[in-house]
């Protein structure tokens, strides 16, 4: 609030979304809408997080549980597959973890400070079906 | 008249917190103030809570503080808001972090030269509690830091005040108080 | 039975805590609430005394205040003893029906925990919803930290259902400053709190079948003036009294003192602020420190703002020779309420002080010492020159350009 001037904001205390005017924003992928600093979309979220999901391609089945649960928005798909998490403005809450079908998880949550590829190197792997007698 | 800040997220028990702590010093017959600012906050925003503690009679409401401590609960609060705001000479840090006093420093110049103390309360307490819940072990680290009353006491009243949690629960925390009471540095 | 719930001697609570604990020791028969911050914990710890047997009374989950308020009056005119609790938008939402319960002579008491009004939304405290019930016929007691809220719950029950007064009461604290503030609360025990405040006696009740009534009666320009007239005239001359008897009561029983009007050093004081709220108690101590440098200043916090006890405040600041009203609410449009009444109090006495306005603290804005440091500094010159130094309404601690009026 302090950065804003006492009078920045306009009468009647509105906000602008967008910088200047947008027509069929529906039709514009989010990261190239011209959303203004007012926009919780230009805020970070990121060090809302103790531990953050990490996404493994390999084991992704593109249900899109994950996607469809998200309260924030925060999984990337783009034509029905899984591309990535959006960390900007993923909060940790892990929920993407607990609706995830496949086994192992194609998304774990780490500690924050985690690297990424040390993650994948962890991942649990696929047990092979033994046959049975 | 002494007097604390808390910088933490909502949910993470600051409230709880400083409402403990101003029990058990209320019990030793001095005057408290435990109270926050909350925005419309919703879990996981960045609050403040504020302790004050006096002999006489607490007159004063007004939200500014000049601290005397300054408790971060959260590692990431100590980047990303300004633990430093409205800080006394003498204000001394503890800070929630898994990095090192120095190391801690080394990533936020601000704390060059300051009184600082770290202690890893999000640790301890998904170690002990089982959640990321760091307000009880902060008050560990504070009462060796300050040397506000001895361990033994403040367990004893903290035990009091928690009484209404599940037995288990109040087993923890004071595993967790009294770790952060011998891991702070 | 509800069971006897064992409270320390002293505890650490927040005003809605106070609040809460006042409700029940006074076994409230009906509590019908629609929950709105910052008073919901009232009605929250409320519900949970009651799911754990220490309350044998009934909770209605109202589908709004107006609901909530309704059905308060319908339990009250029922014949039962009556609270709810609410703030701001809720409160506003309420005003409809406030009108009604005093208006009826229900005796419900009302927590009314001080929040802004909106737009744009604010939870924050300020006494805009206060102000705004100012003409509704209902008692306002004001409160400035939680051992207040305790104690003058205790006491609006005691006064409002008293078959002389039969008026609704509301008990005022700041929004977070006090309802979310946790201090030292001197409690007494169930039994004793309960004695203090009686047995609730029904009036007239609705369920009272062998006399049967009915509420909520239509008058025209017949009868309505003399009705209005009548509940005015209870309010004017028989709350105070009550009100001062209640105080003395609980003085005897627990030796705190409260008054119609507090006054703080003002026995010699030159220079006054007038205020309400967790306020008067920030302004104290910077009145002490004051005090401390030889200065003579003094603070008058109104406890009852309705009946407004407008003899007693002209009394209280008969001396002072500059006198500045604090209002926590827009005044949209003319000087601040506090300003008025200070006003109207003052002017056919003996009394020729130089008398100014702040705005302050709207939407829980901080009141600093440092800035009623500025408010003394500017009564001390008013008080040099005999005459007003600055315009007479003036907004304190606002960012921009400096804003004042008159």
């Amino acid at each position: 609030m302090l950065q804003n001037g006492w009078d920045t904001f306009e009468i009647g205390t509105i906000l602008r979304p967008f910088e200047g005017s947008i027509s069929d924003a529906s039709a514009i992928l989010p990261e190239d809408r011209l959303y203004s600093q007012s926009n919780s979309f230009s805020v970070s979220v990121a060090d809302w997080r103790i531990e953050k999901p990490l996404f493994n391609k390999d084991l992704c089945i593109d249900c899109q549980f994950c996607w469809i649960y998200c309260p924030d928005m925060s999984i990337i798909s783009r034509d029905k597959k899984m591309v990535a998490v959006d960390y900007d403005h993923c909060k940790g809450c892990g929920i993407c973890v607990q609706v995830c079908p496949t086994t192992p998880k194609a998304l774990l949550m780490f500690p924050e400070q985690k690297d990424e590829e040390e993650a994948l190197l962890e991942w649990p792997k696929k047990e092979k079906k033994e046959k049975e007698n | 008249m002494l007097e604390i800040r808390w910088h933490s997220r909502a949910g993470q028990g600051a409230v709880t917190g400083a409402k403990g702590l101003a029990e058990v010093v209320a019990s030793t017959g001095k005057d408290v103030q435990a109270f926050a600012f909350y925005g419309s906050a919703k879990r996981g925003a960045a609050m403040t809570a504020y302790n004050r503690f006096d002999d006489k009679v607490i007159l004063n409401h007004e939200k500014f503080m000049q601290p005397d401590y300054v408790l971060v609960i959260d590692p990431a609060l100590v980047y990303a808001t300004d633990i430093t705001a409205n800080e006394k000479e003498n204000t001394v840090y503890i800070i929630t972090t898994h990095l090192s006093t120095l190391e801690l420093i080394a990533s936020q110049p601000k704390l060059m030269g300051k009184k600082v103390f770290t202690v890893d309360c999000i640790k301890i307490s998904q170690e002990t509690i089982g959640k990321a819940i760091p307000n009880t072990p902060m008050l560990g680290a504070l009462m060796k830091i300050s040397r506000m009353y001895d361990i033994e006491f403040f367990t004893e009243n903290m035990f009091k005040v928690l009484k209404k949690l599940p037995q288990k629960i109040i087993d923890a925390n004071m595993i967790a108080i009294e770790r952060a009471y011998n891991e702070v540095k | 039975m509800a069971d006897i719930f064992e409270l320390r001697d002293i505890e650490v609570w927040d005003g809605n805590m106070a609040a809460s604990h006042a409700l029940r020791q006074a076994q409230v028969d009906v509590v019908a609430a629609y929950p709105i911050t910052p008073s919901t914990p009232i009605v929250e710890n409320y519900a949970s005394f009651m799911a754990n047997g220490y309350i044998d009374g009934e909770f209605v989950m109202a589908e709004s205040e107006h609901g909530a308020m309704s059905c308060c009056i319908g339990a009250s005119a029922a014949g039962g003893r009556v609270a709810t609790a609410t703030s701001s938008q809720g409160f506003a939402l309420m005003l409809e029906t406030l009108y009604s319960a005093s208006g009826m002579r229900l005796p419900i008491v009302l927590n009314v925990v001080n929040r802004a009004i909106g737009a744009p939304l604010n939870v924050n405290g300020d006494h805009s919803d206060m102000y705004m019930g100012r003409d509704s016929g209902w008692i306002q007691i004001d409160c400035y930290n939680p051992q207040d809220v305790y104690d003058m719950n205790l006491v609006a029950f005691r006064v409002c259902e008293d078959h002389g007064i039969r008026l609704p009461a509301m008990v005022h604290q700041d929004g977070f400053m006090t309802s979310h503030t946790a201090q030292r609360v001197k409690t007494l025990s169930d039994d004793v709190a309960y004695d203090f405040i009686g047995e609730f006696k029904p009036m007239n009740d609705m369920l009272d079948l062998d006399h049967p009534v009915t509420h909520g009666v239509q008058t025209e320009e017949d009868w309505h003036f003399e009705h209005k007239a009548r509940q005015h005239h209870a309010l004017m001359s028989a709350v105070l009294p009550k009100i001062q008897e209640a105080f003395d009561g609980l003085k005897a029983l627990t030796g705190r003192q409260y008054n119609l009007v507090e006054s703080y050093t003002m026995d010699d004081a030159e220079i006054a602020i007038v205020c309400m709220g967790t306020s008067v108690e920030t302004a104290q101590e910077v009145s002490n420190e004051l005090r401390a440098q030889g200065i003579k200043a003094g603070v008058v916090g109104i406890r009852v703002f309705r009946p407004f006890p407008l003899e007693q405040i002209a009394d209280a600041l008969k001396g002072c020779k500059a006198i500045a009203t604090l209002d926590r609410s827009s005044p949209n449009g003319t000087v601040g309420a506090l300003y008025n009444e200070l006003a109207g109090a003052l002017f056919n006495t003996s009394t020729h002080a130089v008398l100014t306005n702040y705005i302050y603290g709207l939407g829980g804005r901080d009141l600093t010492k440092s800035s009623i440091h500025t408010i003394y500094r500017d009564l001390q010159a008013n008080a040099q020159a005999g005459s007003p130094t600055t315009p007479l309404q003036q907004f304190i601690g606002l960012r921009g350009p400096k804003l004042s009026f008159f």
